[in-house]
């Protein structure tokens, strides 16, 4: 087990390498120039360039970002002058990531449960009633649903703050509401079909002619089975959720880094760029990795090797 | 001996379908005694599967089951039973062994747990007791080094050892009536003979009564007292096992011997029965088996055969047994059959 999360860690250095050098390459790639102030005259571009080391040639300039990111320094920002990106993304991360875990926490928790009430009442009022609140959370863009949330709870009756970050709890709810909505909904469709297979099993009719009930037989037996193939779901959905979200940091004044990574790119801020991309990597292989590790604690069969 | 612990009376399961209503099971009447074991034959879909879920109330909710149908057991008629109540007879008084152990085990529940489960539930016993017990069961079914598997997953185990599990769940709570589903026939035929012996013996020491569903009429001459053949929802002859394989009336029953092979039989030469079954949404006028028996007479199409008693345990329900009726010569094997029972009659008079 050990061994075989250290191979999977080695690996995810290597992975995180090779995404390095194609984000690196990409990014040359793109037109424009970071500087492009008119008012900045050839001299003082001269000076920029030479300051972020960008008159070195190609191969140079990959070389010192990969050893000084070996190194843990990711470069410091264009946009926000004498910023390192280091620092930047360790101010705005563990903000997003604090967001996305209530998320994450609260729509797979409602998932679970929705989903398992729907397959229990398959095809009866509770199952279609649930059936339409998740195809509505599933196509309503998280960012109506924040305007929605913020004009009804913070306007028409102000029960919760509607922006801001670190002040109070209470001002987290309306944010995680919005963003749990659809990972709530993907994951009770999920859960509904994963369930209603597993009830449809040989060993589920077993426990029912063991004359356990409807509850026991879900809570005992379909329950772990159908977690199985819905851990492969969350482990992205986490990813995603974690390093934030543009559109409800924007909407709810959050200082994460969703809304950080967005402006980046059209302001070529490129060492910004490469920082976010290999968070957002490194957050989605780690997510892989705990997903299949979780998969071989509820399944027997699997073997970690 | 002839104590009957459960009757099954008038029986009809209906099955109301987009298509119409499928009568699975019509008019089916029966008795389990103590002790013995009942075999119910036929191919499929002639209900015999339909017959074991009603007795556990494990059919489909599509199913509707007139009132006049009645089954008996301990003074009560189990079709009255609310869904809690049927819960406590469940793996309880009736328990049922399944027809395939790879699908029948919750791969993610340790062996030992789950046949300690109906104790938990029935016996309101502490976990570590009940799985005490369960060793005792893995023991019981043949599970070699039972300690050291108790905390297996069942993909660890092979099929006939898995059945071996899934017969212990059954028997975890000491069941009154046990039903097999064609408990063997997922299994290699070595094994299908283990998990055949494994049952007779637990029975002796039961002394719990068996239904043994199956379409292979091979196992039931090893393993049943009676024997019910059943066609198209109906049972069609029954009688004890010696009447049915020596003395068999009915032309479907004279079919599914014939098609048995045994060493007699020539190679390339396997008997079939002409034709499928009928239609159930629609079954036909009359005697069901008519439009396939070359033995038919025009009656058949017109009404229905009641039973016609053979002996006082063996009746068959076919329109040959009535006096009016033409004398026909059944298949030679089924002769050979006949004059074989003249034998066993001379020997024991």
């Amino acid at each position: 087990m050990w061994k075989y999360i250290l191979k999977r860690l080695l690996l995810l250095i290597f992975t995180l390498f090779l995404v390095i050098t194609v984000t690196f390459f990409l990014m040359q790639i793109m037109p424009g120039t970071p500087f492009n102030n008119p008012k900045l005259t050839p001299e003082a571009l001269a000076q920029l360039k030479t300051t972020y080391g960008l008159d070195l040639p190609l191969w140079q300039q990959y070389l010192n970002y990969l050893i000084g990111a070996a190194h843990g320094d990711f470069g410091t920002s264009f946009q926000y002058q004498n910023q390192p990106v280091s620092m930047l993304i360790g101010q705005r991360l563990p903000v997003s990531a604090q967001l996305g875990a209530q998320a994450l926490v609260v729509g797979v928790i409602a998932g679970l449960f929705m989903g398992a009430a729907s397959a229990r009442n398959k095809n009866n009022k509770i199952d279609g009633t649930l059936g339409v609140i998740s195809t509505l959370g599933i196509s309503i863009p998280s960012f109506i649903l924040g305007i929605v949330l913020v004009y009804v709870f913070g306007f028409k009756w102000p029960l919760f703050p509607v922006s801001g970050w670190g002040d109070s709890f209470s001002q987290t709810i309306l944010p995680t509401i919005a963003l749990a909505v659809s990972p709530a909904a993907v994951t009770t469709r999920f859960v509904r079909s994963e369930m209603i297979e597993s009830l449809g099993s040989d060993y589920v009719q077993l426990a029912k002619a063991k004359g356990l009930s409807a509850k026991e037989i879900v809570n005992q037996h379909a329950y772990r089975n159908s977690m199985i193939p819905v851990l492969t779901l969350i482990g992205p959905m986490a990813a995603g959720l974690l390093t934030g979200s543009t559109l409800i940091e924007q909407i709810f004044s959050i200082p994460g880094i969703g809304q950080q990574f967005v402006l980046s790119i059209p302001s070529k801020d490129f060492p910004v760029i490469m920082g976010t991309t290999i968070v957002y990597s490194a957050m989605l292989m780690v997510m892989i990795l705990i997903t299949d590790i979780l998969t071989a604690i509820i399944d027997p069969r699997v073997r970690l090797q | 001996m002839s104590n009957p612990i459960l009757k099954v009376e008038n029986l009809h399961v209906n099955f109301n379908t987009y298509a119409g209503t499928v009568q699975a099971i019509r008019d089916v009447s029966f008795d389990l005694n103590e002790g013995e074991t009942l075999a119910i034959v036929g191919e499929s879909g002639s209900g015999k599967s339909v017959t074991t879920k009603t007795l556990m109330g494990l059919n489909a909710k599509n199913a509707s089951i007139p009132d006049n149908s009645r089954l008996l057991f301990k003074d009560r008629n189990l079709l009255d039973l609310k869904e809690s109540e049927w819960q406590s007879v469940r793996g309880n008084e009736i328990a049922m062994i399944f027809q395939d152990p790879m699908t029948s085990l919750d791969p993610t529940m340790k062996i030992g747990m789950q046949i300690a489960e109906p104790l938990i539930k029935h016996r309101q016993m502490k976990k570590e007791d009940a799985l005490a017990r369960a060793l005792e069961l893995m023991k019981g079914v043949g599970i070699p080094n039972a300690e050291g598997h108790i905390n297996d997953y069942p993909h660890q185990w092979s099929g006939g050892m898995r059945q071996r599990a899934v017969v212990a769940i059954a028997l975890a709570a000491d069941p009154e009536i046990l039903i097999a589903d064609e408990p063997t026939t997922a299994l290699d035929v070595t094994i299908q003979a283990q998990i055949l012996n494994l049952m007779k013996d637990l029975q002796k020491e039961t002394g719990s009564s068996i239904i043994f569903i199956t379409h292979d009429l091979g196992v039931v001459a090893g393993m049943a007292n009676r024997v019910a053949v059943m066609y198209a929802g109906k049972i069609v002859e029954y009688g004890t096992v010696d009447e049915i394989f020596f003395n068999p009336q009915h032309p479907y029953t004279w079919g599914l011997l014939n098609s048995m092979p045994t060493t007699d039989t020539q190679v390339g030469s396997l008997e079939a029965i002409p034709g499928t079954p009928p239609d159930l949404l629609m079954p036909p006028k009359g005697d069901a088996f008519a439009s396939r028996n070359v033995y038919a007479l025009a009656i058949d199409s017109k009404e229905e055969p009641p039973f016609f008693r053979v002996s006082d345990t063996h009746y068959a329900a076919t329109w040959l047994l009535d006096e009016r009726a033409p004398k026909v010569t059944p298949p030679l094997q089924i002769q050979k059959r006949w004059a074989r029972w003249q034998e066993i009659q001379g020997q024991e008079a």
